[in-house]
Parts: C-alpha cells; sequence; structure tokens
C-alpha cells in the first residue's frame, strides 16, 4: 500500500504527533510492501520536512508556498486530496490533532474515502487495515473496517511510538501549489497561547488541591505539576470555600463538571460534590493519606501518603520523563 | 336629640363609612388574587384561632414581649365593652351599662385591669422600640413612626378612659370594681361641678376621637394586622406544613406560571401582607438572615402589601415587550438574589404569630423565574439536567442506584411483591459514599428485626424535593407522576425513607398526584422496632451526642422525639440540646435546594450551625437526613474538628450498638 | 439570517456503557438519551445570532422517532422549526454528512452549526464534511466568533491556546464548550414545543465507507488500585500513567 502521511508543523517545528504518523505509516507500508510519503505544508518547511526520513518516510514531499504559512481548513484539505491522488496513494494518515481532526474530514470527503478518526491503533490483517478507535468518551473501543479504495485515518497523538530518528535526511520534493481565492476560504490570522493558567473546564490535564493541603500557600507544588504537565489547576470546594483558590478553579458539583484524560487529587477527599463534578475523567489519580477517604474508590492509581513528599517528587519524576 | 348627639351621630357615622370604604377597597384588592380555597375544615380553623390568636400562642415563644402584647391585645378585646358604651353615651346622654347588674362591677373591674395592663404593655413596648432597639424590630421607612404613632394613641385612648371615669366617679360615686379610676380620682377632687362636666367632655370625646381615628388609619398603616391577623390565622393553611400547592400545567391558555405581580398570589397571599405587623419574629430566625444575605422574610411579606397598595386594583398588563417595562413584585421589589437564598427551613412560618407562610411565596416567585425567564444560579441548572437525564441531582448513572447493596441481599420489589415496607433509598443514599453507610446501616437493622423489605433499585428516581423548592415545577412534577406510577404499580402501601426530604415529599405531596401511602421516616421505624422488641440496642456507647434537627423532620412533619428516643435508647448515651433545637432547630442550610447552590453571600449557614454544635463538645453531632449530615460534616472540616467530633446518623449509632451486631 | 442547527441524540455522558448482543454496538436498555451536549452550544448560538439579527433557525436530526425527543428539546429552547431526516439504520459519519448536506443545500442556509463531536461516535466528522460536501468553509472547535455582515472572525482552539480564523458566510461552524451557555428552556417553550409539528423527510440511501465490525469494552480498569503508601512509589506511578495509561 501506499501510504501518504501529512505531517503537521507549527511555527516550523514538527509536531510529535507528526513523527508518530510517520512512523506508523512505515511500518503500515513494511507490512503490506509499499511505500510510505509524507508530505509537509506551510513556507519555509523545507528543512524540518527533511528530518522525516529520520522517522522512516522513503520520501518526503513539501507544499511550500507563501500562501500556506498560516493554516487554512480548505487550502490545506484541498493539497492533502491533491497529492494522495497524484501519488495514488491508499492511505492517508495524519495526527488527530485540532489541525489534522479539523481538515481529515473535508480531504476524505474529497478523495470519496472512508474515515477513521483519532485511531489508537492501527494493523493490517489479511492485507487489509483494521482501525481501533475509542466511542463514548472512551468507555468502548471499535474495530473499524474501511471499505473505499482510499482510506483516512487520523491517530491520536501520544499513542503511537515515534521512536527515535535514525537520522537519515531526505530532500524534499516540492508539489505544485494553485490555489484560489475559494481555496483559502478560512485563513488563521493569528494565534494565542493560553495565557498563564489553562481553564480547568477545557483542560486536558487537570491537578487538583484539597483542604488536606492545609493553606493557600502550598499550591505552589501543585501549579508546579500542572505546569510540568501542562495542565490546569483545580480546587475542591472547601479551598475555594475557604479563600484559597478563586471559585473559577472550584471542581465539582456547583463548581465545572471536568472529565479530562488525566485527573490527579492532590489531599482531596472525595465528597460526593467533588465527584459529582470529575468522575468521569479518563484516569483518576488519587494522592492522600488517609486510605478511606472516598477518592480512592474511583481512583485508577492511588498513592496514600503525605502529599508534601509525593507531589514533588512526582513534579521531578515526570520532567525527568517528559525531558524538562 | 342634643347637640352633641347630632354632631357625634355625624362623626361617627362618617368615621364608619369611611372605614368601610377603606375595608372594602382592601378586601377588592384581596380579591384581585388567585382563589384558595381556605374555609375548609372549620373546626380545626376554629381552634387553631382560638389558641394562636386569642391564646397568643406564637407570641409566648418570647415571653416578655409576648406578655407585652397579650396585655395589649387581651386588652383591646376587654375594653371593646368600654368603647361600645362610649358611642352609647354618645347617642344617647346618660347610656351605661349598669343595666348588667351584678355583673356590671366585674366589667368595670377587668376594664381598669386591662387598662393598666395595656399601659404597662405600651410603656414595655415603647422601652423595646426606643431604648432596647432589638434588631429585628429595625424596620425601614416609615416603621418606626407609624409604630410610636400607634403606641401613643393607645396610650392616650386609655389614658382619656380612665380619666373619664375617674372624673365620672368625681361626680357621682365611683363604681365598684374602678380601682384605677379610683386611685386616680384624687387628681380632681375639689374641681368645681361645671369644669367637672367639662373635663367630663373633654375626656369622653377624646377617647372616643382617638378611637374612630385609630380605625380609620389602620387601613393605612402595617397595624392593619390588628384587623386582619385574626382572619389570618383562622384562614391559615390546613394542609400539611411540608406540601407546596401544585400548579395545574395542563390547564388551557395558562401562559403564566408562578408569581411575577400580586395578581399572581392567591388573595390569601395577599392577606399575609395585611396580616404583618412587621415583628420580625420570621427575620430573626431566618437563617439566610442570620448569616448575612439580604433575604429578610419580613420584607417578603411587607413588600407584597407595599407592591398591592401601589398597583392598586388593576392587573398588570401581561408584558408583551412592547410597553415599558413595569416593575413587578419580582424584581421590582424582590430580586432573585433573595428568593434563592431561602432554605425553606420553615423557620419564619413556624414563629409568625399571626400564621403568615413565607416560603410558598417565595417558592412562587422562584417558578416564575425558572419557569418563565429560566432565570437561576448557573449551578442550578447542572441539577435540572442531571434529574432530567440520570434522575438524580448528581451526575451518577441510574444503573449504579443500586450499588450500595453489593453483597448485602437486599431484594428488589419487582421479585418480592409480599415485602410489607419499601425502603426509599434516596439518591444520596444511592450514590453518596458517606451516606451510603447510613443506607447499609439501616438496611442491617431492618435485616436484623426481620423486616421484609425490598428497594425499587434502578427504578427509583429523585422524588422531585430539590427542582419543586427550587421553583421547577415542570421538572418536579415529571419526577413525582412517574414515580408514583412506579409505586402504584407495585401495590405499595407503606414507604420507609431516611432521607427527610424524600420523606416530606413522598408524604405530604405525593397525595397531589395519586400517591397515597404510609411513610415513616427511618428514625421513626427504628425506634417502633425497638419498642416492639424487635432490635436488641444493648451495646454500651458512652458518648455525648446532640442531635440536629433536620427542618424537613421537624418542622414540617413534627418529628423531634423519635430520633432522640432512639439515641437514648443506646445504653451509655448523654443527649445534650442545642440552644436552638426542636422547632427552634437552625437549618443546616441545605433546604430548599440550597444543597445545590454556592453560597457566596454572608458567612455560611452551616458554619454557623456548626459552630454552635461543636461548643457543646460532644462526642457526636447526630443528624436524621443526608442533607444536613454533607453540611454539618463540611462544617467540622472546615472548623478543623474532625479528630474530635463525628457526624454520624441515628441508623449508624444504632447499629453500632445492636447486639446482633459483631 | 437561515441558521441551521444539526443535531444528535446520545447516551448521557454519565451513562455505563455495555456492549449489545450483535457485538458491533451498545446495548440501548436503561440509557437515557439526551441532545448531544457540544449540540447545545450550537443551538444556542443559533439563537443567538436569530435574537441579534433576526431570520430563522431550523433544527436537524438524523436519525429515527427517538431523535423527535431531542428536536423537541431544541424546539423548546426556541428553534422555529425542527426536521427529522428518519432513518433508523445505522450510518457513518459520511452517510450522515450526505444527507444532512442534502437537506441543507435546499435550504440555502447563511451558516450551519454543529457541536464540536457527537457523544457517541466522536470524531467529530460530519461538520466539516457536509462543509465540504456544500463547498462552504468551516470552522471546527469553535469557542468565541463574531459576524459582521457576511465577516466571521472565529476563535477555535488549538493545542495550547486558541486560534483566530477569518472567513465569510455561508459556513460551517463547530461548536465548542465556551462558546456560551445553553440556555434551560422556559415551561412556555417546553409547553409550545410539545404541538410543534416535527417535519419528517426521508433520506436517500448512501453506502457505508466505514464498518464497525467489533464494539468492545476496554481494558477493564482496576479502581482503587493503590501504587504505594509512600514517595517511593512516584516511579511506579509515572510508568502506569506513561505506559499503561497513556496519558502522560
Amino acid at each position: 500500500m501506499k501510504i501518504l502521511i501529512f505531517a503537521e508543523q507549527r511555527d516550523l517545528q514538527l509536531k510529535k504527533h507528526a513523527l508518530e504518523a510517520v512512523r506508523t505509516g512505515r511500518a503500515l507500508a513494511d507490512q503490506t510492501g509499499g511505500e510510505a510519503v509524507a508530505l509537509v505544508i506551510g513556507q519555509g518547511v523545507k528543512n524540518s520536512a527533511a528530518t522525516l526520513a529520520g522517522f522512516g518516510a522513503h520520501r518526503v514531499l513539501i507544499a511550500d508556498d507563501a500562501k500556506l504559512a498560516a493554516y487554512s481548513t480548505t487550502a490545506y484539505a484541498k493539497i492533502i486530496a491533491d497529492v494522495a491522488n497524484a501519488e495514488h496513494a491508499d492511505v492517508v494518515l495524519m495526527g488527530a490533532s485540532a489541525m489534522g481532526k479539523d481538515c481529515a474530514p473535508r480531504a476524505a470527503v474529497r478523495l470519496e474515502a472512508g474515515l477513521a478518526s483519532d485511531c489508537i491503533a492501527c494493523t493490517v490483517e489479511n492485507g487489509e487495515i483494521v482501525a481501533t478507535r475509542p466511542v463514548y468518551a472512551g468507555k468502548a473501543l471499535t474495530d473499524i473496517r474501511i471499505s473505499t479504495a482510499v482510506k483516512v485515518l487520523t491517530l491520536r497523538p501520544n499513542v503511537f511510538s515515534a521512536g527515535t530518528s535514525s537520522g537519515a535526511t531526505a530532500t524534499p520534493a516540492p508539489v505544485s501549489v494553485a490555489l484560489t481565492d475559494a481555496d483559502l476560504a478560512t485563513v488563521v490570522t493569528g494565534t494565542s497561547k493560553s495565557a498563564g493558567k489553562m481553564d480547568v473546564a477545557e483542560a486536558d490535564i487537570i491537578v487538583t488541591g484539597g483542604r488536606g493541603l492545609k493553606g493557600p500557600e502550598n499550591f505552589g507544588m501543585i501549579e508546579e505539576l500542572a505546569g510540568v504537565l501542562g495542565g490546569a489547576v483545580g480546587a475542591s470546594r472547601a479551598v475555594v470555600d475557604a479563600g484559597w483558590r478563586p471559585h473559577e478553579e472550584q471542581v465539582g458539583q456547583t463548581g465545572k463538571t471536568v472529565s479530562p484524560s488525566l485527573y490527579i487529587a492532590v489531599a482531596v477527599s472525595g465528597a460526593i460534590q467533588h465527584l459529582a463534578g470529575m468522575s468521569s475523567s479518563k484516569y483518576i489519580v488519587a494522592i492522600n493519606k488517609d486510605k478511606d477517604a472516598p477518592i480512592f474508590q474511583v481512583a485508577d492509581y492511588g498513592i496514600v501518603g503525605d502529599a508534601f513528599e509525593i507531589v514533588p517528587a512526582l513534579t521531578q519524576e515526570t520532567k525527568k520523563l517528559l525531558g524538562k | 336629640m342634643p347637640v352633641r348627639s347630632v354632631v357625634f351621630a355625624v362623626v361617627l357615622i362618617a368615621s364608619l363609612i369611611f372605614f368601610v370604604a377603606n375595608v372594602t377597597r382592601l378586601v377588592r384588592l384581596l380579591r384581585t388574587g388567585k382563589p384558595a380555597n381556605r374555609l375548609d375544615h372549620p373546626g380545626v380553623r376554629v381552634r387553631r384561632m382560638l389558641r394562636i390568636a386569642i391564646g397568643q400562642s406564637k407570641l409566648f415563644r418570647e415571653p416578655i414581649p409576648g406578655l407585652m402584647h397579650a396585655f395589649i391585645f387581651w386588652g383591646f378585646l376587654v375594653l371593646t365593652t368600654a368603647i361600645l358604651e362610649s358611642i352609647g353615651q354618645g347617642l344617647s346622654d346618660g347610656f351605661t351599662l349598669r343595666f348588667l347588674g351584678p355583673a356590671y362591677p366585674v366589667l368595670a373591674f377587668m376594664q381598669d385591669l386591662f387598662a393598666g395592663l395595656v399601659i404597662v404593655g405600651v410603656f414595655t413596648a415603647l422601652y423595646r422600640r426606643l431604648i432596647l432597639r432589638p434588631k429585628r424590630l429595625a424596620v425601614e421607612g416609615h416603621g418606626q413612626g407609624d409604630a410610636i404613632l400607634i403606641l401613643l394613641t393607645i396610650l392616650l385612648i386609655m389614658v382619656s378612659m380612665i380619666g373619664q371615669n375617674a372624673v365620672h366617679a368625681v361626680m357621682t360615686a365611683p363604681d365598684a370594681g374602678r380601682f384605677i379610676a379610683r386611685a386616680v380620682q384624687p387628681l380632681f377632687a375639689g374641681v368645681d361641678v361645671s369644669t367637672l362636666g367639662t373635663l367630663y367632655s373633654i375626656f369622653w370625646w377624646m377617647h372616643i376621637v382617638l378611637v374612630l381615628g385609630f380605625l380609620n388609619y389602620l387601613p393605612f398603616s402595617k397595624h392593619l394586622h390588628i384587623l386582619a391577623s385574626i382572619p389570618n390565622v383562622y384562614l391559615a393553611n390546613t394542609q400539611p406544613r411540608g406540601a407546596l400547592a401544585p400548579i395545574d400545567l395542563e390547564a388551557e391558555g395558562v401562559e403564566r406560571f408562578g408569581v411575577t405581580d400580586v395578581e399572581d398570589l392567591t388573595w390569601k397571599q395577599l392577606l399575609d401582607g395585611y396580616a404583618c405587623t412587621e415583628c420580625g419574629r420570621c427575620t430573626a430566625a431566618c437563617p439566610a438572615n442570620g448569616t448575612g444575605k439580604q433575604l429578610s422574610p419580613r420584607k417578603i411579606i411587607v413588600d407584597i402589601r407595599h407592591r398591592l397598595m401601589e398597583r392598586g386594583e388593576a392587573p398588570t398588563a401581561a408584558g408583551s415587550g412592547n410597553e415599558p417595562a413595569q416593575k413587578t413584585l419580582l424584581h421590582g421589589f424582590i430580586s432573585e438574589q433573595e428568593l434563592f437564598a431561602c432554605t425553606t427551613c420553615m423557620a419564619c412560618v413556624q414563629e409568625c404569630p399571626v400564621s403568615i407562610e413565607h416560603v410558598s411565596s417565595i417558592v412562587d416567585m422562584r417558578r416564575a423565574l425558572v419557569l418563565m425567564e429560566s432565570n437561576f444560579p448557573p449551578e442550578v441548572q447542572v441539577v435540572f439536567r442531571n434529574l432530567e437525564t440520570n434522575f438524580s441531582p448528581w451526575a451518577f448513572p441510574s444503573s449504579s442506584r443500586m450499588d450500595w447493596a453489593d453483597g448485602m441481599d437486599v431484594p428488589l420489589i419487582a421479585n418480592t411483591p409480599d415485602a410489607e415496607v419499601l425502603f426509599w433509598v434516596g439518591c444520596a443514599g444511592a450514590f453518596d459514599a458517606r451516606y451510603r453507610k447510613v443506607t447499609q446501616a439501616f438496611a442491617r437493622l431492618m435485616q436484623q428485626a426481620g423486616i421484609r423489605f425490598a428497594v425499587l433499585g434502578t427504578e427509583e428516581k429523585c422524588t422531585g424535593d430539590s427542582a419543586r423548592r427550587l421553583g421547577n415545577e415542570y421538572l418536579a412534577q415529571t419526577l413525582m407522576k412517574e414515580n408514583v406510577a412506579t409505586l402504584n404499580k407495585y401495590n405499595v402501601k407503606t414507604i420507609v425513607a431516611t432521607c427527610p426530604h424524600c420523606f416530606n415529599t413522598l408524604r405530604n405531596e405525593y397525595p397531589q398526584f395519586g400517591g397515597t401511602y404510609e411513610v415513616v421516616h427511618h428514625t421513626d421505624f427504628l425506634v417502633r422496632l425497638i419498642n416492639a422488641g424487635k432490635l436488641s440496642i444493648t451495646k454500651e456507647q458512652a458518648a455525648g451526642i446532640t442531635f440536629h434537627d433536620s427542618c424537613y423532620l421537624g418542622r414540617y412533619n413534627d418529628i423531634y422525639d423519635a430520633p432522640r428516643s432512639a439515641l437514648t435508647s443506646i445504653p451509655g448515651v448523654r443527649l445534650e440540646e442545642m440552644e436552638r433545637s426542636r422547632s427552634r432547630g437552625f437549618c443546616c442550610g441545605a433546604g430548599g435546594g440550597r444543597m445545590w447552590m454556592e453560597e457566596h453571600e454572608g458567612t455560611r449557614v452551616n458554619i454557623e450551625r456548626t459552630r454552635e454544635a461543636l461548643a457543646l463538645k460532644t462526642d457526636v453531632i447526630a443528624t436524621a437526613c443526608p442533607f444536613c449530615m454533607t453540611m454539618l460534616s463540611d462544617g467540622v472540616k472546615a472548623e478543623g474538628a474532625s479528630d474530635r467530633v463525628q457526624v454520624k446518623d441515628v441508623a449508624e449509632l444504632l447499629v453500632a450498638a445492636s447486639s446482633k451486631e459483631t | 439570517m437561515k441558521l441551521i442547527a444539526c443535531i444528535n441524540h446520545v447516551p448521557d455522558t454519565a451513562t455505563r456503557v455495555s456492549i449489545g448482543a450483535d457485538g458491533k454496538s451498545i446495548d440501548r436498555t436503561g440509557v437515557t438519551f439526551v441532545l448531544n451536549p457540544y449540540d447545545e452550544f450550537a443551538v444556542e448560538q443559533c439563537l443567538r445570532l436569530k435574537e441579534k439579527n433576526g431570520g430563522e433557525v431550523i433544527a436537524v436530526s438524523l436519525g429515527g422517532d427517538a431523535h423527535k425527543e431531542t428536536l423537541r428539546k431544541a424546539l423548546a429552547m426556541g428553534v422555529d422549526k425542527a426536521v427529522l431526516l428518519k432513518d433508523d439504520s445505522p450510518r457513518d459519519s459520511f452517510a450522515v454528512a450526505h444527507a444532512l448536506a442534502e437537506y441543507a443545500k435546499a435550504q440555502s442556509p447563511d451558516a450551519i452549526f454543529f457541536g464540536k463531536q457527537s457523544v457517541d461516535a466522536d470524531d467529530a466528522a460530519v461538520g466539516p464534511m457536509v462543509a465540504e460536501l456544500l463547498g462552504m468553509p468551516s470552522v471546527t472547535v469553535v469557542v468565541k466568533m463574531d459576524v459582521n455582515g457576511t465577516d466571521v472572525v472565529a476563535e477555535r482552539e488549538i493545542e495550547g491556546g486558541r486560534e483566530v480564523v477569518a472567513t465569510k458566510l455561508p459556513a460551517v461552524f463547530t461548536a465548542q464548550k465556551g462558546l456560551n451557555e445553553p440556555r434551560y428552556p422556559s415551561l412556555k417553550g417546553i409547553m409550545a414545543a410539545k404541538s410543534k409539528l416535527i417535519e419528517e423527510i426521508a433520506p436517500a440511501a448512501v453506502p457505508a465507507r466505514v464498518q464497525v465490525t467489533a464494539m468492545r469494552k476496554p481494558a477493564s480498569k482496576n479502581p482503587g488500585k493503590i501504587v504505594g503508601t509512600d514517595v517511593s512509589a512516584v516511579p511506579e506511578l509515572v510508568r502506569l500513567l506513561h505506559e499503561e495509561a497513556r496519558v502522560i
């Protein structure tokens, strides 16, 4: 099979999920006796695109144009589809990122392709691709077969391994870019980083502190851990009532209802009012010195112990893992 | 006919016409309200009127002010005879009631006695208002001037009457029994006869003019309560106090729900406004007001009167959106912040000496906010949604309702048609990890007592209490009707509930929707089991315990003794009472849907109550309600007292003391 | 403005999911279905645009009769018209998008709104597919938007921040939490919704492009797992989060 991988870059940096997608594309190509071709879209992407060979791309293509400097849903979808057609790709892969999820469905329609989005596994059975993807917020998994000639899959970030680069580089081949105004019907005119604090309602990782932290001055370590994880700080009702943290951080029945991928509850006992707001989180970690605290009943992983020792250690260990 | 009589007759007729006209206007205003049937159960009504109005029973809950008021009130009743006599004299010179013969001296004695007591009462009242100035008497606007004016008028009516009697005694012979007139008599000794005659006339005119003036001042004053309170007590609700009146949601052509303005209130709710004399007992007892919230139940009732007077007889045009926004009762006088601060604890209604029903008016206005405007605190929307989809205020799936019973062999009613009692577990009992322990404790006690009980399991839904009290009558009725259908399907006769909110709604409100059952609270049920010898509570638990009354158990359903006798059945238990207990119990802060709301204003109700409990230094604070348990547990944690006091349900304490418990 | 809100009828997020007898879908018994939570933001945004600019809001849902319940919810919130594209059979995203696009084409709307994803299939694909089928621009995961004539400036959520997107109507938008606070229907709205007619249209069949061959529960998590009782458990916790849960 011929696999086309749209490798996303932002600010000329290839995203980690792009590398994961290239590595996965190569694996699929190897299993089916095909070729893995990577495509990078943007302006001035040549150098970063070259490195994709190190992650397994047989060839690297670039759509390099001033009009593509900023992300455009319509233009990117068109280019992905046009390149896939030109390359006679059987499979189009990309990360299920904000960008990938945005343009993949449009590219799929253009390619008359079936789409499997947010896949967490992708194997070849009897020469056919079988994708696994979560549904119902991860409460069930489905195996998917795509019956169209061309197949589009987006891969959930951080699930597939990117491995390390072999160090190989390729010379990217430019593809022709011909875009009309209609193709640029949407254009990104700017981006903003979440300034400072992330909103707990929208965060994918939340570290919440409870009354067991004894005082507002001890939230520094919670903020630090949340910072390292790229998550938001949450607070229990008791902590907000005590005036230690602002109400917008409150998680629970009368605060924000959240369902992040990872919820770390530090020194939170887990009264129903709190559980009602976070028990649908995908993974819950509880750190509490009271082994009978109800939070352990909903936690996937628990450490019974002193938060003042465990949280700094967790921050250090996470930093190590993430290479920060 | 002497000129004086003619003049007086004219004055009398004029003031009666004026009075009747004003009262008629007030009655016409009442008639702009919605209908309410308040004439049923006349026996109950008469007895209650005798006890509460004539007997002043509610007033005596505060002994000194109670006695003060009773002196004035009873004085007025007795002195009506003197007023009649004065009127008679005015119309026909020399008219007296002396034809009563030997009864007259007794009447004369009573008149003097009560005139004296009224004067004592008036001075006490003036002393309280002007010197002591208790917080609850602080009234807005003209209230204080109004009160002083009335008190002085009453004083002068008494003084003129006594003066008249004293002069009369000097002129003729003192009446036997008129001991005050006789005591004052020496003041007029030596005054010549014609001066005495003039004085007599002056006192008489003064007396009668003040009386007629007083009468005609009433319709314009907060002292309208003198006219309205006895009828208000007679017309008070005879339905269970814990039952809110249903809205007919299927009524054709009705597009206005709840109370936006005075015409949406019943005439009885309007009469509450007339009956209020702004004594402030309600507001003094209000947990929201006491912890710094804007809500004052007195202000709600006074606002009803003020808005009714301001609007007059023409109902507000239903807002079509084009005309300038009218200042309605809701928003114009009463804010949503006030309304949503109410815990529906009923302390105001309990304390009101004239049987005003504050809570129903508050909930009726909430209904307009929710049903008409979708205007409520954002956290309440979460509750409504959860109730709609999970049939529980918390977002836990209905399918996990039976998880509490894992490994406990608790039968479902679907498989146990011969169960003698249905155990209503409630949402907290099913989902709250803390309260599940209470559910399990109570189930174990029933098992130990050999009770054949069953549960609805996943068929149970929230009873609708919170939705109803939050004003979402539509959602509440949906839940209630669905539960009634389920209960009736299983032909349920007896229900036992651990949650007083479930208990109250099932017992007092489900009959409105075709669900009539014998509903028992678990504390009551446990006491019956103990008394029947089915439970043996033998293990000594040396502990000091204070019991916190749930409003929905106590004031709503008059259950004060059952939890206490359950607790004292445990050997070694020392029961200590908080200052505010039983019918004076102070709310935990969670009722009326407050459980689901943030408390941003003032201090927290649960902290106030927890501090009161902690002051007794008992080992245990006992509760009989999941909401109270949550609020007090939170309070104990916030006060840093978790290591010295436990919050436990009565059932948990009993199970620990049960001889069958290993 | 003519606005279309495409809405779905999905299991409530608190529902416990169990696999149905066919092994390819969930067991629907005892499951409460609701208006897809993200679609509420879509409906609300349409209502706000209409309140500001005038016009009409149509709610459309594809599915069986059960979807009428969700359409009534949209009517109760205040949409002017509800349309059921009645088809009980399972459809993949493209087949759903196709039916919606066919309906929308005939309406010539100024804007079409979706939730950012439907919390059943969670594939976030139907909105952009409809846009592509109609040749309209699309902006997904919108948390803020300003409409000025036909010019739209929208903010969409991306990793660690936001992207500002400029586009022109007619266009397709998918709504994320934060775009607005959906209203709670008033009783008047609920009552009025009960008597409104829901238009039913039978959409054309479209061959499926994607087949679900199996559905299963994820490897069962083990709630209550105590990794350790002191600080020495931290490396193991991090390993589990990284390798087993794959959340960091």
